[in-house]
């Protein structure tokens, strides 16, 4: 219990109705197939557009089938796709970012002018654009959104990396001739990539945003997924006589941005340094004084 | 001056006040202006009106240009600038009788001369041979002023009935194509010309030498709407008058109930367009079989989507055809949902398996292109199908795509099953079959709805080669064909709707989809 401690602790700095907002955003999309409480595509066009009710908690959609269930099943399309998207967009952009903060001089300036000219193009004209050659499509989407995301995340990852390479102990790390392998995967890599997940946190809400967008114009998930731009699509010739279908779904989607940029400006702000605490100041000294002693075995 | 509570509280009521009356105010003040003003919505700019272009609104053309003959009410033909016409010498002959005192908007004088430079433009040309009239052309004498003899290599089917197409047929004036030929500005003999044109609207002005009933008011302005929301909003704001038509601006039936329910009148016509699924045995070996065919059809629970996606406005479709359209055949019932039967029929088809079927290893997936775009409505149909497949074992994928590739995936036959709608009146019967179900024609716009050049291809070519009282019972041997074979699935008929508000009255429906209301309307102040 001890040892949970400390992440309760720092859990607690945390704007507390983002976590839960995200917590439970998360937790629904990954048991969702196991939470739904029946099959989110049955339908029943007789029952279509019903209220709340004991068989269907929030109601019913344009095709009679249930709304919860297909909230929580969009909750899942909502987290594997911008998962995807988020990871396969990081991938490039942390290892394009890394290459030229550790390279520097040439490899820097060709790799950075390519991330230049996909910063230029706006994300989802890019997306729309690989759409539009190979097809919607589930995969094609989060291909399409990962190939406008990366760029960001490539600048990013260069402006943490050249900060690290440039740190004291890097150049000693190169002193005592460590390989650019172990520089490269030791001690650049995990730097950078815990600084670029910061920032990814606050992108996933803009990721669910472009993946709820690009289903909303029929381009992204196709049917029967469900996934909350498609059902705010299907519901809209409803919002005058049930705004609820229009609602539900906007809502959810709305907290879920909210939550995943709240989180991210939280996170933010929790990583500028702070001064060292006496005890911290006092462990270093401990391991300096410990160094001198391995170079005088040496 | 300090901001308190109070102060706050009155400027701001004063500021939602002045906003509200200044709302009423634009309200009174586009009330006024429109006087004698009907101003329609249409959903794209009317675009290149020239009646040999193919672009244009139809519904916008039929203000400005007319036939020699009109299709009315039931397929009766009815003169218009022909007052009367004569078929001889086995349908090969047409004698026409023009109609005297008639001018084009520029003064042009309508006579023997005008009509046959018109007809000429187009009667004969290699582009327009999908036109019997003009695949069959010989040639075109003036008998003098006011009578034209038209003379064809073989008897014309539905001849009457081409005339009264809005393009290429309708008359213009000679004087407004170019010396090069090309089109400068549309003038026609209609109740309206056009004083302006542009991406946001077509503004007419009533034509005061028109030969007919003129308009009871002055002016009309197609206003450009491109969203549906917007349109059915400026109706509902006032500042259009009238929404609607298949081609000109779709209404949903939602959104027409949402209309009557708001008080416009709403006006359903069961319409005579028909929502029909295709199947392509050619890229699913499954389809080739007529079992899996009917299976599909009886699987599909028609009653349910007229029910619950139109409201109860389209009738379930049996037939290729809905009995408003002439020479429609035989009327079979839409069939009836039957998953029983219709799993009874994948399983003697060797489908077998849950939760999807499958045969010799391989699962029962087709795919399904739809595009909202081109057929409003018809991607939520095809996820009411989808659901209803997969209760017979058929995992029906769904590929949405946008307008342009759909005719591109249609023509190349890159689905499985699709949707067509038939072309309507004034084109249909004839239209349809020929322009969607000859493999022989070629159509380079919606492609076919189905073709088998050894078997349907010879009925077809019987029913255009027959005339008089031989055309019935040869196009029935079409419709019994397409029926016994399965060959296709018939949906809905698509009901016609039109909104407008209180302003408007005496409104009736279009006889065709490709003519705009205006007729009968009067202005109420």
């Amino acid at each position: 219990m001890d040892k949970l401690k400390p992440i309760f602790a720092r859990l607690n700095k945390f704007p507390r109705v983002a976590l839960v907002v995200i917590g439970l955003f998360v937790a629904l999309g990954t048991f969702a197939p196991w939470l739904a409480p029946q099959d989110p595509s049955a339908q029943n066009l007789l029952q279509g557009g019903a209220g709340p009710s004991v068989a269907h908690w929030l109601g019913t959609d344009h095709l009679g089938r249930d709304t919860l269930s297909r909230l929580i099943i969009a909750a899942n399309t909502s987290l594997v796709s911008v998962g995807s998207v988020l990871i396969i967009a990081m991938t490039i952009g942390i290892l394009m970012g890394t290459i030229a903060g550790y390279h520097r001089g040439w490899v820097d300036d060709l790799l950075m002018r390519v991330v230049d000219v996909g910063l230029s193009v706006p994300s989802l004209i890019v997306a729309l654009a690989v759409i539009g050659i190979v097809g919607p499509g589930y995969w094609t989407m989060v291909l399409a959104l990962a190939l406008a995301w990366w760029p960001m995340s490539g600048r990013i990852s260069r402006a943490v990396a050249v900060s690290i390479m440039s740190k004291p102990h890097i150049e000693a790390l190169r002193v005592l001739g460590a390989s650019p392998w172990r520089i490269y995967f030791g001690h650049l890599l995990p730097g950078t990539i815990g600084a670029v997940m910061v920032y990814a946190t606050a992108d996933a809400g803009t990721a669910a945003l472009a993946v709820a967008t690009l289903s909303f114009l029929g381009l992204g998930i196709q049917p029967p997924t469900p996934e909350w731009g498609q059902m705010l699509v299907d519901a809209l010739p409803y919002l005058e006589s049930d705004p609820r279908q229009v609602i539900l779904p906007g809502l959810a989607l709305t907290a879920a941005v909210i939550g995943f940029n709240t989180l991210g400006e939280a996170i933010a702000l929790n990583r500028i340094p702070k001064p060292l605490t006496r005890r911290m100041l006092a462990m270093r000294r401990i391991e300096v004084a410990g160094w001198g002693k391995e170079n005088s075995d040496a | 001056m300090t901001l308190n509570r109070r102060s706050f509280l009155q400027a701001s009521s004063v500021a939602v006040g002045l906003a509200a009356a200044e709302a009423a105010f634009v309200r009174i003040a586009y009330a006024q202006g429109a006087a004698g003003t009907l101003r329609v919505a249409i959903a794209k700019p009317a675009g290149n009106l020239d009646p040999q272009s193919h672009y244009a609104i139809w519904a916008i053309q039929d203000l400005m240009f007319e036939p020699l003959v009109k299709y009315g009410k039931g397929g009766q033909i009815e003169p218009c600038l022909a007052t009367d016409w004569k078929i001889e010498d086995g349908g090969k002959t047409l004698q026409l009788t023009l109609r005297q005192g008639v001018t084009f908007q520029d003064g042009t004088a309508f006579d023997a001369t005008s009509c046959k430079w018109n007809l000429a433009r187009w009667m004969g040309k290699d582009q327009y041979s999908w036109m019997n009239c003009s695949k069959y052309f010989e040639s075109l004498d003036v008998v003098d002023d006011y009578h034209i003899t038209l003379r064809f290599k073989e008897a014309p089917l539905a001849l009457m009935q081409e005339l009264s197409y809005t393009r290429p047929v309708r008359f213009l004036s000679p004087k407004s194509v170019g010396a090069d030929g090309k089109f400068i500005e549309p003038v026609g003999t209609g109740p309206w010309q056009q004083v302006s044109a542009d991406d946001t609207q077509s503004v007419f002005e009533r034509y005061n030498g028109y030969w007919g009933d003129k308009p009871s008011y002055e002016r009309l302005e197609a206003k450009v709407i491109s969203d549906p929301r917007s349109r059915v909003a400026a109706l509902r704001a006032g500042e259009i008058d009238l929404i609607g038509g298949f081609w000109v601006a779709a209404l949903t039936p939602e959104e027409a109930k949402q209309l009557e329910t708001a008080g416009f009148n709403v006006a359903i016509d069961p319409g005579n367009v028909s929502l029909v699924m295709a199947f392509n045995p050619d890229r699913a070996d499954a389809l080739k079989d007529q079992q899996v065919r009917k299976a599909i059809s009886i699987g599909i629970d028609r009653a349910a989507i007229s029910q619950a996606l139109y409201l109860g406005y389209a009738k379930p479709a049996g037939n290729l055809f809905s009995s408003a359209l002439p020479y429609a055949g035989k009327q079979h019932d839409a069939p009836v949902l039957d998953v029983a039967a219709a799993s009874a029929l994948l399983e003697k088809a060797g489908w077998t398996g849950s939760p999807i079927r499958s045969k010799d290893g391989k699962p029962l997936t087709l795919e399904m292109v739809v595009s909202p775009e081109a057929i409003p409505g018809s991607r939520v149909i095809a996820e009411v199908i989808q659901s209803e497949m997969k209760e017979i074992g058929i995992d029906l994928v769904i590929r949405t795509v946008d307008h342009a590739s759909k005719h591109t995936d249609m023509l190349e036959k890159k689905y499985d099953l699709g949707f067509f709608l038939t072309y309507g009146a004034p084109y249909d019967p004839f239209g349809s079959v020929v322009q969607l179900c000859l493999s022989t024609f070629k159509n380079d716009v919606e492609g076919k709805l189905v073709t088998d050049a050894a078997n349907l291809d010879p009925l077809i070519n019987a029913a255009t080669a027959a005339t008089g009282d031989q055309i019935e019972p040869t196009i029935q041997k079409v419709y019994d064909w397409l029926y016994d074979n399965d060959a296709i699935a018939p949906l809905v008929y698509v009901p016609t709707i039109w909104a407008h508000s209180k302003r408007v009255q005496g409104f009736t429906s279009p006889v065709t989809e490709y003519d705009m209301p205006y007729e009968k309307i009067v202005l109420a102040d």
